[in-house]
C-alpha cells in the first residue's frame, strides 16, 4: 500500500473539528492506520476487479472544499415519503449523522421495551477499524448507531434504518457506523435502505455489524438506490451463535460503483444462514458483492444465491467464498450465481470459491452467464407481446426468484416497483 | 385466407422448402402430414414468423396482406396462432399473465380496451375446464415442469382464449395418452368455424379419428406431393410415405 493518496493535512483537519467526545481518541488511532495503509488497492486479490481511484477523487475533493456536510432538512419530504410508503418504524442517518428519534407509522407507537436504540457514545462503543475502508470510516465517524433487540421486542413491525445522503452542489462524504445486538432468542426483522440524491459526486461508506445471538432469528434486507454519480463502499459483518437463523437478501439497483462485502462468522454449532441477492446494472455502473462465510465450527448450513441482470456498458463481480475451517464438520454450505447478459458491452466476473480442511462437509457451487432464450422469446412474439415487452418479462422473470422470497411482506410492494422501474430503464435502451 | 405460393425457405445453408404452394380458406381444416425431416415444422415456424428460417422464393399472402413483412407479435395480433411442438418452458413468467397479455395485446391492436379481470379469470376458467386443465395451472409459470400433455393442453389453452382466425397446430397430438389426445380434440373441434381456418400439422393419422380433416396434405422434401381429402390420411396409415413419394415418382 502507498498512503493515503489524500493530502493529509485537510484530512487530519476534518478529524479534529468533530466533537470532542468519547470517539475522539478512536477517531486519532484510525486516522493513523488509514494514513499508512490507505485505501486498498487492485494488487489487493479483494480488490482486484474494483478500482477505488474515484472514491480517493471524491475525498480529495471534499477535504479540499471544506469537509463539509450539507443541510439535510431538505431531505425531509424525501424521508417523509419513504417512511410512509414501508410499513415499518424508522430510524434515519442522514448524511452520516443519527437523527434522534423513531418514524412510526401514523397512528401506532413506538418500538416497545424490547428494542433500544442509542449511540455509540451513549453505549460507550468504539468502531473497530482492523479491516479496509473501517479505519478511513472510523477516523471520520460523528457517531454510530447501537440497536439492542432482546426476546422480548415485538416483531409486529420491521426495523428500518433509512441510510439517506444528499449532496449539495459540492461532492460529498458520508460515514455511517451501525451495531445491532440481537440477543438470545430475538426475533426482528430488518431493512436496510441505502438511498442518496444530489447532482454533486458522491461517497458513502458503511460499516454495519450484525450480532446474532443463541436461538435469534433474523430476516434482513438491504436494498440499494442510490443516485446514478453516486459511490458506495458497504461491509456488513455478521456473528452468529448456537442455533441461530440469518436470513438476508440485498438488492442493488443505483450507483457508479458499488462495492458490498458480506462476511458471516459462523463460530457455534447448528446455525442456519441463507443469503440472496439481486443486481441490476446498466450503462457506466460498476456493482461488486463480496460475501464471505466462515464456517468455523459444524454443523451449519449456509446457503447463497445472487442473481445479476446487466445492461449497456457496465460491469458487475460476484465473489462468493465459503471456508470450511478444520473440524466444521457437519458443514452445508452451497453457493450459487446466476447472470443474464442484456448487452454486448456488459461484463460479469464470477467467481466463486471454496475453502475445505474439514471432512465430513457437503459443499456446491454453480455460476452461469446467459442472454436471453431465443426460443423463449419467439414464443412469447407468437403470443401478441412486443419483442420489448416480451424482453422486459423474460427478464423480470429472471430475478423473480430472489425478489419473490422476500421475508418481509412490508417492503414487497415498494421493492417491486423500484426493480420494475429499473428494468424498464434497462430493457429500453437495450431493445434497439 | 392463407394462401402459400412456391415458397422455398432454408436454415443456414440447408434448403427445407422447395416452391411448396397451398391455399387455405376460411372454415377449413387442413391436415399436413409427411415423413419425418420433411418440413412440415418448418413451414409451421415460416409462417408464425421465426427469423431462423430464410424466406428465399415465393410468397405468403394472408387476408390479401404479404404476410412476410410482418413481425411475429404482428401476425400473432393479426389472428396466427402457432401451436408448439415443443412447447418453451419459461420459468418465472406466469401462466396467467402470459395469457391475459397474448389477450390484450390483441385486443389493443383493434382498438378494443383491456380485458376486464373478472371476465378474463372467468373465461380461462371455462376453457380449462373443456381441456380438463386443474386452474391451478394459471399461477404457475409457462410451461414450467408441465408433462407432455399438459404443455399440449396448455397450447390448445392459449388457442381458446385467443380465438384466432388462422389456428397452425404442429404435432399438438405427438406424444399424447390416449385421454389427452381425446382432450385436444375436444378443444380443436370447439373452434372450429365458418370464418376460422386450421392447419394440423401431424406425423400420424390418429388425431384426425378425432378432428376431421377437410382436406389432407402430403409433403416430401419441401413440397406437397400429393392432397386429397380425409380418406387420403387412412390410406398413408396403411401403405406408409414410401408409396406417395414412389407415386410421385412413377
Amino acid at each position: 500500500m502507498t498512503g493515503s493518496s489524500l493530502p493529509d493535512k485537510a484530512l487530519a483537519r476534518a478529524v479534529q473539528s468533530l466533537p470532542n467526545d468519547s470517539l475522539s481518541a478512536t477517531r486519532r488511532s484510525a486516522l493513523a492506520q488509514f494514513l499508512e495503509r490507505g485505501f486498498p488497492t487492485t494488487r489487493l486479490e479483494d480488490w482486484k476487479y474494483t478500482d477505488l481511484k474515484e472514491v480517493a477523487e471524491i475525498s480529495r475533493r471534499w477535504l479540499e472544499g471544506g469537509a463539509t456536510s450539507p443541510e439535510t432538512s431538505a431531505l425531509d419530504g424525501e424521508i417523509q415519503r419513504i417512511c410512509s410508503s414501508i410499513d415499518a418504524d424508522w430510524i434515519v442517518v442522514a448524511n452520516g449523522v443519527i437523527s434522534p428519534g423513531v418514524i412510526s407509522p401514523a397512528g401506532t407507537s413506538h418500538p416497545g421495551n424490547g428494542i433500544t436504540v442509542s449511540t455509540f457514545s451513549e453505549s460507550s462503543l468504539t468502531p473497530a477499524f482492523d479491516v479496509p475502508l473501517a479505519d478511513f470510516n472510523a477516523a471520520l465517524l460523528t457517531d454510530g448507531l447501537h440497536i439492542r433487540i432482546t426476546a422480548d421486542a415485538a416483531n409486529d413491525r420491521p426495523l428500518g434504518l433509512l441510510i439517506i445522503d444528499r449532496t449539495n452542489g459540492l461532492p460529498g462524504v458520508a460515514q455511517t457506523r451501525i451495531r445491532i445486538d440481537f440477543e438470545d432468542g430475538a426475533n426482528a426483522r430488518l431493512i436496510e435502505y441505502q438511498v442518496s440524491l444530489g447532482e454533486a459526486e458522491h461517497y458513502a461508506n458503511a460499516v454495519v455489524e450484525l450480532c446474532i445471538g443463541s436461538a435469534a432469528d433474523v430476516d434482513y434486507v438491504r436494498v440499494q438506490n442510490r443516485a446514478e454519480n453516486h459511490i458506495q463502499t458497504h461491509r456488513t459483518e455478521v456473528r452468529l451463535a448456537t442455533r441461530s437463523v440469518f436470513r438476508y437478501s440485498g438488492f442493488d439497483l443505483g450507483g457508479q460503483l458499488v462495492r458490498n462485502d458480506l462476511d458471516i462468522e459462523i463460530s457455534a454449532p447448528e446455525a442456519e444462514v441463507s443469503i440472496a441477492g439481486l443486481y441490476v446494472a446498466g450503462d457506466g455502473q460498476h456493482i461488486d458483492n463480496h460475501v464471505r462465510i466462515d464456517h468455523q465450527t459444524g454443523p451449519a448450513r449456509s446457503t447463497q444465491e445472487y442473481r445479476g441482470i446487466l445492461g449497456g456498458r457496465c460491469r458487475c463481480v460476484w465473489n462468493g467464498k465459503a471456508i470450511v475451517q478444520p473440524g466444521a464438520d457437519g458443514t452445508d454450505a452451497e453457493q450459487a450465481n446466476h447472470n443474464l447478459l442484456l448487452s454486448d458491452h456488459s461484463e460479469i466476473d464470477a467467481k466463486p470459491e471454496l475453502e475445505i480442511y474439514a471432512d465430513d462437509v457437503k459443499c456446491s457451487h454453480g455460476t452461469t452467464v446467459g442472454q436471453i432464450d431465443d426460443n423463449a422469446l419467439f414464443y412469447l412474439r407468437t403470443r401478441g407481446l412486443d419483442k420489448k415487452d416480451a424482453i422486459r418479462a423474460l427478464t423480470r422473470a429472471f430475478g423473480a426468484s430472489i425478489v419473490s422470497r422476500l421475508a418481509i411482506v412490508e417492503l414487497a410492494e415498494s421493492l417491486t416497483a423500484m426493480v420494475e422501474a429499473r428494468l424498464a430503464e434497462l430493457t429500453e435502451s437495450d431493445s434497439q | 385466407m392463407l394462401e402459400i405460393s412456391e415458397l422455398s425457405a432454408s436454415t443456414g445453408n440447408t434448403e427445407i422448402l422447395d416452391g411448396l404452394s397451398l391455399t387455405v380458406n376460411a372454415g377449413e381444416v387442413h391436415a399436413i402430414m409427411g415423413p419425418n425431416g420433411s418440413g412440415k415444422s418448418t413451414l409451421a415456424q415460416v409462417i408464425a414468423g421465426h427469423d431462423d428460417y430464410a424466406v428465399t422464393g415465393g410468397s405468403v399472402t394472408y387476408k390479401g396482406s404479404d404476410l412476410l413483412q410482418l413481425e411475429p407479435e404482428e401476425r400473432a395480433r393479426e389472428g396466427i396462432f402457432l401451436g408448439f411442438q415443443y412447447p418453451v418452458e419459461i420459468p418465472g413468467v406466469n401462466n396467467a399473465y402470459l395469457l391475459k397479455a397474448a389477450v390484450n395485446a390483441k385486443r389493443k391492436h383493434r382498438g378494443l380496451d383491456e380485458v376486464d379481470a373478472f371476465e378474463f379469470l372467468k373465461l380461462a376458467r371455462e376453457k380449462m375446464a373443456i381441456l380438463g386443465m386443474d386452474q391451478k395451472f394459471l399461477n404457475r409459470g409457462v410451461n414450467e415442469g408441465f408433462s407432455g400433455g399438459e404443455k399440449k393442453r396448455n397450447e390448445v389453452l392459449q388457442m381458446a382464449m385467443l380465438e384466432p382466425d388462422l389456428a397452425i397446430l404442429d404435432e399438438t397430438d405427438s406424444g399424447l395418452d390416449i385421454d389427452a389426445l381425446k382432450a385436444v380434440a375436444k378443444g380443436v373441434n370447439a373452434l372450429r368455424d365458418p370464418e376460422r381456418a386450421i392447419v394440423l400439422v401431424t406425423h400420424y393419422q390418429r388425431l384426425l379419428d378425432y378432428v376431421q380433416p377437410d382436406f389432407v396434405h402430403v409433403l416430401s422434401s419441401g413440397r406437397i406431393l400429393r392432397s386429397g381429402d380425409k380418406s387420403l390420411a387412412l390410406e398413408l396409415e396403411e401403405k406408409g410415405y414410401d408409396w406417395v413419394k414412389e407415386a410421385a415418382h412413377a
